[in-house]
């Protein structure tokens, strides 16, 4: 048995260090790419979403390294996600691999699913390894997730641009191959003082709020990017969804009657009463509670996505006053319209932020 | 008398006689919207983002003819029918959306239907909505038992008699079948009846001398068992119109069969597509597919059908392999 699964920003690096403790056989697909996206493309039906034509060309890439198990999210959540495994499992069958979806399901059995789900891939290894692996594998995202974090602060203000993105990819590298607590310790220390060493600029950065769907927001492939592109235009991104904060959550404190959206979807209530389905509930949410504290927010949703459009149509005529600008993202989004649409944003935002500062001197004499 | 307005869209086609008997068990006046007509599509289209599906692009058309007429408009959030089967998001937000994107609309009545959380929870849901009418609770419980009556009698109307539901609602008498070839056309009911969006699909094939059909004709056991040899368990609350019906049709003795379906439509995306792959390898029917959006013309429709129904026609003659 050898096992693939479909990429998902870093979320690779978590998961090989949980195999390569059970000593499961297991391949890396390509990154995401463009054969990877015209491969997704290609065989998926038209109207599909992005997510799901990316991890179709991961899950047919893993199929072409050999891969015979291939590891899909599902959940009944009230998007497409959980029809998902059953139709990429019918377009692998017409392509000629004997491969086989495991469906990972997060939405029932919380924790002890995918426990399950981990013992009978290691061919029932005992419980005390499974945990100590599975502790070692979120140990490096909680990592990956705090660099991430600490970066989206640095990126807008560093003197020499880049210079901080420099320093992610080789923590990333680092924590990879951080083979136990103690190293991975190290490494993370390391890279925070590094990082925290950056000449910065002291300016208060324009910040923005990103949200909308969770695989855009995770996997810069598909959004091309778009953090970086806008620490590149001097804004600080904020963004609430992290994996590490999503395991945090509905794998452990969930289950136990702590919901971290409940604030969200307080704020959400006067305008949208019930859960839609996928992140569409959220981003209401979002808008309506950071209206006062950011200066602009970026709301990524896959085309066609249906939880995101609904959202995006009660968004648009909400009270508090936030500029909001939506970015659909398909294999159709181009870099520079994408830039093209940041700049003028950016440019607002700092105008509107300008003037504001100028009511208040005014109001303040 | 209060005025209770049900737009002519998405769930009218369904539900229609239940919510009538229902409202008119109440005491309340039922005003439906007037068939769409290109007007309410383009003023339906310009309250909403460009990226909204077309039968919700009609159904906000519908609610702007309403405004004024009645007092009350009935916008449910349907979540499920059946326990862990869902809707899509756009059905379960349509009351809160219809509220943000036109705010003059008539004062809204909605109700959560979720069998997942227990009939009860559906019981008091009903009881919440009849209170907005009368105290009286027994007459409540009379109204919904005489409206769901309503529904089962409409469905099995449609299904023994093999009418479409227009002809059920506006009871017209069943035609004897006759030795015609038949065309089978799948999809949401929103799409299939509503003339103005599909270019008068169904009388365009009744001219062609074809007898339709449909998913309504079809009895509850026949979808299931259609559904349940294609995919499994279902997933969509309304996936027997699309999956159950196309598979039924594709595995029995129609000509031809035609999938219809809106652009951007999350669920058809993939059910479409199961229908088209069950086609591709059964190779017993020719299958079509057309998306409707706003933007299809009426040319673009007819040649379409045409083609199609040339192909079919030599295919008898010359009794040639299917395509797809």
């Amino acid at each position: 048995m050898r096992i693939g699964m479909p990429h998902m920003g870093n979320l690779y690096i978590p998961f090989k260090a949980l195999f390569q403790r059970l000593d499961i056989d297991f391949v890396i697909p390509p990154f995401n790419n463009q054969r990877t996206l015209s491969l997704g493309v290609r065989h998926s039906p038209e109207g599909m979403c992005i997510p799901f034509k990316l991890t179709l060309g991961n899950l047919i890439e893993a199929a072409e390294l050999g891969a015979d198990t291939l590891l899909m999210p599902a959940g009944s959540g009230i998007c497409r996600l959980g029809y998902y495994a059953k139709t990429q499992q019918l377009v692998l069958n017409d392509l000629g691999y004997n491969a086989e979806i495991v469906c990972v399901g997060f939405s029932q059995r919380k924790l002890l699913g995918l426990l399950e789900t981990i013992k009978h891939l290691s061919n029932n290894a005992p419980w005390s390894n499974i945990i100590s692996a599975f502790r070692f594998g979120l140990a490096k995202l909680n990592a990956l997730d705090r660099i991430e974090r600490a970066v989206q602060k640095i990126r807008p203000i560093e003197k020499v641009k880049g210079t901080a993105d420099v320093l992610l990819t080789k923590a990333v590298k680092a924590i990879d191959q951080a083979d136990d607590n103690n190293t991975l310790k190290r490494v993370e220390s390391d890279y925070t003082s590094q990082l925290s060493q950056v000449t910065k600029e002291e300016t208060r950065p324009l910040v923005v709020g990103i949200m909308g769907e969770f695989y855009v927001l995770l996997e810069p492939f598909s959004n091309l990017d778009i953090e970086k592109e806008l620490g590149r235009l001097g804004v600080e991104v904020r963004r609430t969804t992290f994996v590490s904060e999503w395991t945090k959550f509905s794998l452990f404190l969930n289950p136990l009657g702590v919901n971290e959206k409940e604030q969200l979807h307080k704020a959400a209530l006067p305008y949208l009463k019930r859960d839609i389905g996928g992140d569409g509930w959220e981003s209401v949410g979002e808008k309506v509670l950071h209206a006062k504290e950011y200066d602009g927010l970026v709301h990524l949703a896959p085309f066609t996505c249906m939880p995101e459009i609904v959202a995006q149509n009660i968004m648009s005529k909400t009270k508090e006053n936030i500029p909001v600008l939506t970015i659909l993202c398909d294999e159709q989004l181009g870099k520079s319209g994408m830039l093209t649409r940041l700049e003028a944003f950016v440019d607002l935002l700092g105008h509107r932020r300008r003037a504001k500062n100028k009511e208040r001197v005014i109001s303040n004499l | 008398m209060i005025k209770v307005g049900i737009p002519r869209a998405l769930l009218y086609y369904q539900y229609y006689p239940m919510l009538k008997t229902f409202f008119e068990g109440l005491g309340a006046e039922v005003v439906v919207s007037p068939p769409t007509t290109r007007t309410m599509l383009a003023s339906g289209a310009s309250r909403v983002v460009a990226d909204t599906c077309l039968p919700v692009k009609v159904f906000c058309g519908h609610i702007l003819a309403l405004v004024g007429e009645c007092d009350y408009i009935f916008i449910p959030a349907l979540r499920s029918v059946k326990k862990r089967i869902y809707n899509c998001s756009k059905f379960l937000g349509l009351p809160d959306m219809t509220r943000a994107v036109i705010p003059e609309s008539p004062s809204i009545l909605d109700i959560d239907i979720d069998i997942n959380k227990g009939k009860l929870k559906f019981y008091q849901a009903i009881y919440k909505l009849g209170r907005r009418f009368t105290w009286n609770p027994l007459k409540i419980r009379q109204a919904a038992i005489a409206a769901w009556q309503a529904h089962l009698e409409y469905r099995e109307l449609m299904s023994s008699h093999g009418l479409t539901p227009p002809q059920a609602i506006d009871s017209v008498k069943p035609q004897t079948p006759s030795d015609q070839a038949t065309i089978a056309i799948v999809g949401h009911p929103y799409l299939l009846y509503d003339e103005q969006i599909n270019h008068r699909l169904i009388h365009r094939l009744e001219q062609a001398n074809y007898r339709v059909l449909t998913p309504e004709m079809l009895t509850q056991q026949q979808l299931e068992s259609a559904i349940t040899g294609l995919v499994g368990r279902p997933y969509w609350t309304y996936e027997e119109e699309v999956v159950g019906a196309g598979g039924h049709y594709l595995e029995s003795e129609v000509d031809g069969v035609i999938g219809i379906m809106a652009f951007g439509c999350g669920p058809d995306s993939l059910m479409m597509d199961l229908v088209r792959r069950q086609a591709a390898r059964l190779r017993k029917s020719s299958f079509m597919c057309l998306t409707l959006e706003e933007h299809t013309a009426e040319a673009g429709i007819a040649t379409r059908l045409e083609a199609f129904l040339d192909m079919i026609k030599r295919r008898k003659k010359k009794g040639a392999e299917v395509c797809v």
